[in-house]
């Protein structure tokens, strides 16, 4: 089930609310992992049952990891855990990319196994994995109840595309937690702006990208205008499904960290990946670029290790090597800015460090984009005129129009300003009155609106579910 | 406004609004047809555990809660709103409208679809009708006339007829783009309006080398009103409706029309469909895969085959003032192959091949 669906909007939602907010506290986890547990079985009903022996491995092995304290026996749990967290996801996510790697080399032909990926499959495996990990590192106590630790697992706010909550974050609230008209409000209003931005925002800017991806006009700007939407496509449709997955969490009493803090204005790609896909980027720090050695052993090592995560990062967002070039992309860039640039940005205006930024994380969002490598290169050669193309074509400059005030909107709003501007309202008292006022409305509306476009159409695949 | 006040509001807001329709939607009748969107709509589901494991039941549930929404035909008109309204977009899922008229974007243009009409029509020609008087006629579609002089995106019609040119070799073309304006057809919908009409039948019939025409028959005109065509329910905005007129006659009246897949006769007009899920039926009860036409009044003994789209069963009743009988074909739903079995050839002199623009760029229905 996705929350941009009217099943969950008025069917789900106002049932487990019901169940949640009328049955006793020591209740509430139960009625938190059964409605998880039918979020996902609606969605993916036979992998329902992976899930919840997955979570139940990532139980047992915090256990034995506790019984055996520091002990030879405790590693070797870790290691268990390591193994039977990470063997689903590499084998549902990873054969088919082994197998045809293989029969590439090899000259072989061995049949794809065409799997589907179980949904949400790359976040709760890591949830599960940082869990085994801190329990043994000492981090954070075992969890005795298994009703608890399948809750955060399972938990149908941040289930299926994060953002990646670490065991720590939610230890406590797993056990004991509050409640306010407060947290209700925030979590409402964060979950209505998230649900906008997915469906009236990313949706249409895929619509835009879809209609260009299908065009046969061969022209420069067709290009540009599949590659700038795709990218605020991308920042909507994983930030809105995070901003619900906050408020959703906010709403049940959870705290979830956030996970994209305006990508778009950084000035340095080191910056972009502070504020973009945030849980993820910490993860691999902790728990890969850390323990690796991270920069304390030589200029070799480090580099070594940036390699080694970015690599593992773009691996994680898919089993296709455009993907994998990806992560090394990102990897060149930020070794050459921490070996230099950062220090030569420090004195270039603040407008070049935007443009700079911008323009190599549109780079990067080509290839994520591209079905293939021949297909990124084509097109990078559209994109700067290699391909002995016109520069606009009909077709092009009329969708250009038809969606200039959208991408308008779409660019705006990715940047902080309308958050100062509501800031800057509320410093004045009787603007704030007004604010308040209007606040509700407009919540009520855009969820409205959002409505509307769930009944009107039917384009609304979430991107990341691919993950 | 306190915050306190403001989040308790926000809380009831929203409450309402999630409880509010999910009761509504649950307490609701289901409805079978939505009559603005002309198609059937999506029904409870049936629960089977296969169902249930492999999806299907709850993708159908899907299907059957966005199709049963309560007030869904307003929440279309604010999405429509929103599009047009707030995020100026040129079209809303690809509908259009120019001064209250409403079109749907046809682009680009598909050269192979042409070529694939081009050689069906060949087909049916070499097949069946090389002793017969053969012609063919594209009809605009709106865009025609509404697209590039608004910027909207238009076909090439020219690269069109030239195709059709190129692969009909025996079958002669009838120009029909510079007799119809965009006054000729209906503001909320595809079709042409018959009223319109009687100069572009007497160019068909003369195209056709019919000396006969439609312009010297009386005919009165009958009005059925309001009129939401097609395009109506696909644009969601609140546009006047349009009259749907036909001319008839005492000749008009008493031709008898058969189907020859039903076995059965009928009317020209039938005026009763205008209130079904498509008015336009009203003119020849709509689609049907084979049907004739007999004018019992008629001064020659000719017989017309016209292949047609929608778009031809309103100028039928015109061309019957130079035709004893048509027979009306549609290749979407009636198979080339077949059509010995149906027709007597030898009844006919002429054959006239009549469609619009959007189903030759569409042109794989054709069977």
């Amino acid at each position: 089930m996705v929350f941009s669906s009217i099943n969950f909007l008025y069917y789900f939602l106002p049932v487990v609310f019901l169940l949640y907010f009328t049955v006793p506290s020591r209740a509430k986890n139960l009625v938190l992992l059964v409605s998880s547990l039918f979020f996902y079985f609606y969605g993916e009903p036979v992998y329902l049952i992976l899930m919840i022996a997955v979570s139940f491995s990532g139980y047992l092995h915090g256990l034995w990891i506790n019984r055996a304290k520091d002990g030879r026996y405790a590693k070797l749990s870790l290691i268990s855990s390591l193994f039977f967290g990470l063997a689903p996801l590499l084998y549902f996510k990873y054969t088919d990319f082994l197998i045809k790697n293989i029969n590439f080399i090899f000259g072989l032909n061995i049949p794809a196994l065409n799997l589907d990926l179980p949904i949400g499959i790359s976040f709760y495996s890591f949830q599960i994995l940082s869990y085994t990990i801190d329990v043994y590192k000492g981090n954070a106590k075992v969890q005795k109840s298994f009703v608890n630790f399948a809750a955060y697992v399972s938990l149908f706010p941040q289930l299926i595309a994060g953002p990646i909550v670490r065991y720590t974050a939610v230890e406590s609230e797993l056990v004991c937690r509050t409640h306010s008209f407060r947290d209700f409000a925030y979590g409402i209003n964060r979950f209505i702006i998230g649900l906008s931005k997915k469906v009236i925002m990313a949706n249409s800017l895929g619509e835009l990208v879809d209609i260009m991806a299908r065009s046969n006009e061969k022209a420069v700007l067709l290009y540009w205008l599949k590659a700038i939407p795709f990218m605020l496509q991308v920042y909507y449709d994983f930030s809105g499904y995070s901003d619900m997955a906050i408020g959703l969490g906010r709403i049940f009493g959870f705290c979830f960290p956030e996970n994209f803090n305006y990508p778009f204005i950084s000035k340095s790609i080191t910056e972009f990946w502070r504020r973009w896909h945030i849980s993820l980027g910490t993860w691999f720090k902790d728990y890969v670029y850390i323990p690796l050695g991270g920069n304390r052993n030589g200029t070799g090592k480090w580099l070594r290790n940036i390699f080694l995560v970015w690599f593992l990062t773009g691996f994680w967002h898919g089993a296709e090597w455009n993907f994998i070039l990806w992560g090394l992309y990102f990897a060149i860039f930020l070794s050459v800015e921490k070996l230099f640039l950062l220090k030569v940005l420090d004195k270039t205006p603040a407008f070049l460090r935007h443009i700079y930024t911008l323009f190599f994380t549109l780079i990067s969002f080509v290839l994520f984009n591209g079905n293939g490598l021949s297909e990124c290169f084509h097109n990078f050669r559209g994109m700067f005129g290699f391909l002995d193309i016109s520069f606009a074509g009909a077709e092009t400059i009329y969708y250009l129009k038809s969606y200039s005030v959208t991408l308008l909107i779409a660019a705006i709003g990715s940047t902080p300003l309308p958050k100062t501007l509501v800031t800057k309202i509320k410093d004045n008292k009787t603007a704030s009155i007004v604010l308040n006022i209007f606040e509700p409305l407009v919540q009520a509306s855009l969820l409205l609106l959002v409505t509307a476009y769930l009944i009107d159409g039917s384009f609304n695949p979430f991107l990341y579910f691919r993950f | 406004m306190r915050d306190s006040i403001k989040n308790a509001v926000s809380a009831i807001l929203f409450t309402i609004i999630i409880f509010g329709f999910s009761v509504g939607n649950i307490i609701s009748p289901d409805i079978d047809i939505s009559l603005s969107e002309r198609r059937a709509l999506a029904q409870a589901p049936k629960f089977t555990i296969n169902a249930l494991l492999n999806g299907d039941f709850f993708n159908e549930l899907e299907e059957y809660t966005l199709d049963q929404f309560v007030l869904r035909d307003r929440f279309r008109d604010l999405k429509a709103f929103m599009a047009f309204g707030l995020l100026r977009q040129r079209d809303n899922n690809r509908i259009y409208i120019v001064n209250g008229n409403i079109s749907k974007l046809e682009y680009p243009l598909n050269e192979k679809s042409v070529l694939n009409a081009a050689d069906k029509i060949s087909g049916i020609y070499n097949k069946y009708l090389a002793n017969i008087n053969a012609g063919y006629a594209i009809i605009p579609d709106k865009n025609f006339f509404l697209a590039p002089d608004n910027g909207y995106l238009a076909i090439d019609y020219g690269k069109m007829s030239e195709i059709m040119d190129e692969n009909m070799a025996n079958v002669k073309y009838i120009d029909i783009f510079e007799s119809l304006s965009i006054d000729d057809y209906y503001r909320t919908d595809i079709h042409w309006s018959q009223d319109r009409l009687i100069g572009l039948a007497d160019k068909i019939l003369a195209g056709m080398g019919n000396s006969k025409k439609a312009s010297e028959i009386d005919y009165v005109q009958k009005a059925l009103y309001p009129f939401y065509g097609a395009y109506y329910g696909q644009a969601a905005v609140k546009i006047d409706p349009d009259t749907l007129i036909y001319l008839t006659n005492a000749a008009l009246e008493n031709a008898r029309v058969f189907d020859h897949y039903y076995k059965e006769y009928g009317s020209i007009y039938e005026p009763d469909l205008f209130y079904g899920i498509d008015p336009y039926d009203v003119f020849l009860s709509g689609q049907k895969p084979l049907v004739t036409v007999e004018n019992p009044e008629s001064t020659t003994n000719k017989g017309l085959l016209l292949f047609k789209d929608s778009f031809g069963n309103s100028i039928a009743p015109l061309l019957l003032a130079g035709y004893s009988k048509i027979t009306l074909v549609d290749l979407r739903l009636a198979s080339s192959d077949a059509l010995d079995e149906f027709i007597d050839f030898s009844e006919y002199q002429d054959a006239l091949f009549l469609y619009c623009t959007q189903t030759l760029n569409n042109s794989y229905s054709l069977r």
